[in-house]
């Protein structure tokens, strides 16, 4: 495989569990609700998605069983910021050291241990495209549904009715009121969705990408996606690409090692968070202008 | 404390109980255990502490050494056994070791590398606290209680490259660490060595992490070195599943590394390298409990290998596919390196740059072994200078 | 006594009970956590209680912790008193390390002891601010708000020390794990007397009082409350409203980065991967927690160390897991931060008024 292909391989596979909870991020503060707590929604996606697999079998219960996990730590979070009033941004640091510290204690029983996990499928036909098979065809299924998951996000929050809502909730929610929706409803919706959303890239991660339960095992990846989504400017497709270039930056390394390169890999890890730092700075007033309302004003508050 | 205040939790002690059957209770060990000579260091105590960088179930390092405090626990009943996981490398580590004095312990096991200068602090500030660390190498003039201790790794290393190379099709051998700490390095080397000796057309690839558990970049790791026509996967992290899993999954070869995972990899596990601290750890503290810890052999750099001794990491078991041949060779290279003048790294040793590490003949120690920091000839990639 | 008087008292004995009633959920909750991994609560808490807080030796490893912490929780209490929300802490903690184990690198055994801990404090306060600065510039000149810039500069910040403790200032004559050489033993800070707690601690607490004092009795600090108030108006007024909201986010991040320095010259003594232990996040609780007052901000800080040492007796009396102690911060946390005191104003907090968001913009 040429480099820049592996490479490009990498970006999917590495990129997948992190696209996940980006979306995810993309859905919950485009109705005005950051969760910096993904990090923690990823690992008990993780954990659960690992441990529920290892018990039934079935690595799809097992995905679906992290979905939920990661909805239920991000309840508390909603539950916080839109019923209790507290700070988002501490909140959800809350819920990270939560997440952190309930999967290590429950997931010690599942270090070592197999499962029967998701494999990668080559699809007939697409993947003996030259380059293009490799990349996108020959991955597990949780990757494959991550191609949908994209578009789906973009088409739900700006042709369907109900992401109209959502977004409105995250802008004027005084208009959405005014139109007979709760608005604290639709955003409790909208953070347990995106929390579903982190634990299924957590339950990626675990039962398809790295085969493996151990404690923090995300490494970091549940704050890359939360920058990434204000890299994206909150918009689901961008979303997805910022995820794949995260997945080449952490991609490059082995592939140049691999071929008797070496390497100093954080100068590189560096380089997308002030590409959207730059962004920002140029785009300045167009891409904040971006920015859910809402959740402009969560950033300009001040203490109690 | 008084009665009332006993009276009370036992109500909620009762609800405990229920749950747990019977509660983790604190009582203090009776008896304190001690040689004649009250003064000498890590006599007196009534516990032993042992504290490790990672979690003690992580199914590699710092499980093996919780095991191996277990071990302890049962040759010693009278001394309480004191453990501590997720220690970080820091004054966190001081701190700790600080606790487990203040409840009592004499001994103390720092057992990861980087524990060194806690434990060197430690051991300054308690001149009757006997602390040991695992693994590191302590310099300048050591303490009367203060010492190092580790098996010699690359040996049961060199033994796995070995079947590493019989095994190959491709030539092309993969190791995954972490940082290019000595440790891995003589590891890396041996694994070479070791396949070189019966396959000269065999290279390893290495990849470094830079981190000594992130399942995601392993998984890059291991798959970049498969699509680089590697087919036998080796490594120096400290959770070892996902490497092993992936290397499986894609058919190929694995040689483990901390622990038996042989049931990760039903098809491809051919040998590895693990830990059995018990004995070595039981000596330790039996020595020390005799007073006579200041001047033995731990009271330095104690390195134990084939050649001195037990050493307390081991070859793993046999896979399905290594054949009788290949197990002939590897206990026909376990005899030379335990003789007097072997040694995996016996020279000629060449460097990859072409210069001679061991001239031809030399059977380097164990400190000559440890200053290496550069890779073998047939290692293929760069050391992060 | 007035009637206003007792209705104020009867509010504060109120929101103590509600404060109460919340740490002793979190910890109800937390021994039927500690319940279901074999361990008895009563126990578990007594044994904590034992080996914490009624010793002196962890008294002084608390206050160790809770040095770094103070410092960086005030970052976080300044700007929010301009209106500024920095999410910047551990990246400024960060700074403040790196410079000052820059500083450590090319002058060590050059300057005497005392001079050299003058000298990095100096570094490690200008790299903090410059740091949190730069947020502030981009913010007034254009828009970027600054609670995403501080946020996405942790991650720069993390990066460059892993940059360069990994190749240009790893210490050649070590194990090979990435990690600068050790502080000379005479620019390290001093201990307290006779205890084993460093000067850090007292930086600490006079940074705290400082900064309560600045907060309070100057001009600068009540011009400080009038942006964080009401922008718009203190623009009407004549305020040079970006040199003082710059002045905050600078201010807050010299502290962070004087957090940095503490924590490299007072405990680590080298710099290291992860050897902020996410001091800025937590810190950003704390300062949350205390509603950004100063002095409640070192409060919270304490506690939360105190919480942290705790874990120590999760280990070692209770043989309970090292995360536990993650446990019972988070449902302390949970509880803490949802008991309700801010419920009368939600969901409606979250809307500032309007003219804020535009009238803070230069």
């Amino acid at each position: 495989m040429s480099l820049p292909v592996e490479v490009m391989v990498g970006a999917v596979r590495g990129g997948t569990s992190i696209l996940y909870a980006a979306l995810g991020e993309t859905v919950s503060e485009r109705a005005g609700v950051i969760n910096l707590g993904t990090e923690g929604c990823m690992l008990v996606g993780a954990l659960t998605g690992y441990a529920v697999t290892a018990s039934t079998g079935n690595p799809w219960v097992g995905v679906i069983a992290g979905a939920g996990a990661g909805a239920l730590l991000a309840l508390v979070h909603a539950v916080l910021v839109l019923s209790r009033g507290a700070n988002q941004l501490a909140t959800g640091l809350v819920v990270l050291f939560l997440g952190l510290g309930l999967t290590s204690l429950f997931g010690a029983a599942y270090v070592g241990r197999s499962i029967n996990a998701f494999t990668p499928i080559a699809i007939p036909g697409l993947s003996s495209i030259p380059g293009l098979g490799d990349i996108f065809f020959n991955h597990d299924p949780l990757t494959y549904l991550s191609y949908l998951a994209g578009p789906a996000v973009w088409w739900f929050l700006y042709r369907s009715r109900p992401g109209l809502i959502m977004r409105a909730a995250g802008e004027r929610q005084e208009v959405l009121a005014a139109y007979g929706h709760s608005p604290l409803r639709t955003r409790y919706l909208a953070v347990i969705g995106g929390g579903a959303l982190a634990g299924i890239g957590g339950a990626q991660l675990s039962t398809a990408y790295a085969n493996a339960w151990f404690e923090n095992m995300t490494q970091g990846r549940g704050f890359i996606a939360v920058a990434l989504v204000i890299f994206a400017a909150w918009h689901p497709l961008r979303a997805v690409g910022g995820a794949y270039l995260f997945g080449a930056a952490l991609a490059l390394s082995p592939a140049l090692q691999a071929r008797g390169y070496g390497f100093n890999q954080f100068a590189l890890d560096a380089i997308p968070y002030l590409v959207t730092i730059g962004v920002l700075v140029v785009l300045g007033r167009k891409r904040a202008h971006a920015a859910p309302e809402g959740l402009k004003k969560v950033f300009e508050m001040t203490g109690a | 404390m008084g009665k009332r205040w006993r009276r009370s939790a036992g109500l909620l002690a009762v609800m405990g109980l229920a749950v747990a059957g019977c509660s983790s209770n604190s009582t203090p060990t009776t008896t304190a255990t001690g040689g004649d000579s009250a003064k000498a260091p890590g006599t007196g105590g009534k516990a032993v502490g042992f504290i490790f960088v990672g979690p003690k179930d992580d199914y590699g390092y710092n499980q093996a050494a919780f095991e191996g405090s277990q071990d302890v626990a049962k040759a010693f009943p009278s001394l309480k056994v004191l453990t501590a996981e997720n220690v970080p490398e820091d004054d966190n580590a001081t701190r700790v070791m600080e606790g487990m004095i203040a409840n009592g312990a004499k001994i103390i096991f720092a057992t990861s590398y980087g524990h060194l200068d806690p434990a060197k602090k430690v051991a300054a500030a308690h001149p009757d606290v006997v602390v040991i660390q695992q693994g590191n190498i302590a310099t300048g003039t050591i303490p009367p209680n203060f010492g190092t201790y580790f098996g010699t790794v690359y040996e049961p290393v060199y033994l796995a490259g070995i079947a590493a190379g019989k095994a190959t099709k491709t030539n092309k051998l993969g190791y995954v660490y972490a940082f290019p700490i000595s440790q891995s390095i003589d590891n890396i080397n041996a694994f070479e060595l070791g396949a070189k000796s019966v396959n000269p057309a065999a290279k390893t690839y290495v990849v470094n992490t830079s981190n000594w558990c992130d399942p995601g970049k392993q998984a890059e790791a291991a798959n970049s070195l498969l699509s680089q026509g590697v087919d036998v996967i080796t490594q120096h992290q400290d959770c070892t599943a996902t490497v092993i899993k992936t290397a499986e999954a894609k058919g190929a070869f694995t040689v483990g590394y901390h622990a038996d995972a042989s049931t990760l990899a039903p098809k491809g596990w051919l040998t590895g390298s693990q830990w059995r601290w018990g004995p070595l750890y039981t000596e330790i503290v039996q020595t020390t409990i005799d007073g006579k810890f200041t001047g033995s052999k731990f009271n330095a750099n104690y390195r134990v290998g084939l050649k001195t001794g037990s050493n307390p990491f081991v070859q793993s078991p046999y896979g399905p596919s290594v054949s009788a041949e290949t197990k002939a060779d590897i206990d026909k290279a376990r005899a030379a390196i335990s003789a007097k003048d072997g040694s995996p790294f016996k020279g000629p040793v060449m460097s990859q740059d072409g210069k001679v590490l061991f001239a031809d003949g030399m059977v380097p120690d164990y400190a000559a072994i440890e200053d290496l920091k550069v890779f073998v000839d047939g290692v293929v990639g760069k050391l992060p200078s | 006594m007035s009637r206003l008087a007792a209705i104020d008292r009867a509010k504060l004995a109120r929101g103590a009970g509600r404060l109460a009633l919340a740490y002793a959920g979190a910890l109800v909750l937390f021994g039927a956590f500690v319940m279901t991994k074999g361990a008895n609560p009563v126990d578990v808490y007594r044994e904590m209680w034992r080996s914490t807080v009624m010793n002196t030796t962890s008294i002084g490893q608390v206050l160790v912790k809770a040095s770094p912490l103070i410092l960086a929780g005030l970052a976080v209490a300044v700007p929010a008193k301009a209106g500024l929300v920095n999410v910047g802490g551990e990246g400024q903690v960060i700074m403040g390390a790196v410079a000052a184990g820059g500083v450590a690198l090319a002058l060590d055994g050059t300057l005497p002891g005392g001079v050299m801990v003058v000298v990095m404090m100096l570094a490690a306060a200008a790299a903090g601010g410059l740091w949190a600065g730069l947020a502030a510039v981009l913010r007034l000149t254009v828009r970027v708000n600054e609670a995403i810039t501080t946020l996405l500069l942790n991650y720069v910040a993390i990066d460059l020390l892993l940059y360069l403790i990994y190749q240009p200032w790893k210490d050649k004559h070590g194990s090979g794990q990435p990690a600068t050489r050790q502080l000379a033993v005479a620019a390290r800070l001093p201990l307290l007397g006779t205890s084993k707690v460093h000067a850090g601690f007292l930086i600490a607490v006079v940074a705290t009082a400082v900064i309560f004092g600045l907060l309070r009795w100057t001009s600068w600090g009540f011009r400080l409350r009038v942006v964080g108030g009401n922008a718009e108006a203190a623009r009407r007024a004549g305020l040079p409203v970006s040199a003082l909201l710059l002045s905050a986010m600078v201010v807050g991040g010299a502290l962070a980065g004087l957090g940095g320095m503490v924590h490299f010259a007072g405990a680590e003594f080298k710099l290291r991967p992860g050897m902020t232990l996410n001091f800025g996040y937590i810190a950003f609780l704390a300062a949350w927690l205390a509603r950004h007052e100063p002095v409640k901000v070192a409060g919270a800080a304490v506690l939360l160390a105190l919480i942290a040492i705790g874990g120590d007796s999760l280990q070692l009396d209770s043989g309970l897991p090292a995360a536990a102690v993650n446990v019972l911060m988070g449902l302390v946390l949970v509880a803490v931060m949802g008991r309700g005191q801010f419920r009368a104003k939600a969901p409606k907090v979250m809307a500032v008024p309007a003219a804020q968001a535009p009238a803070v913009v230069s």
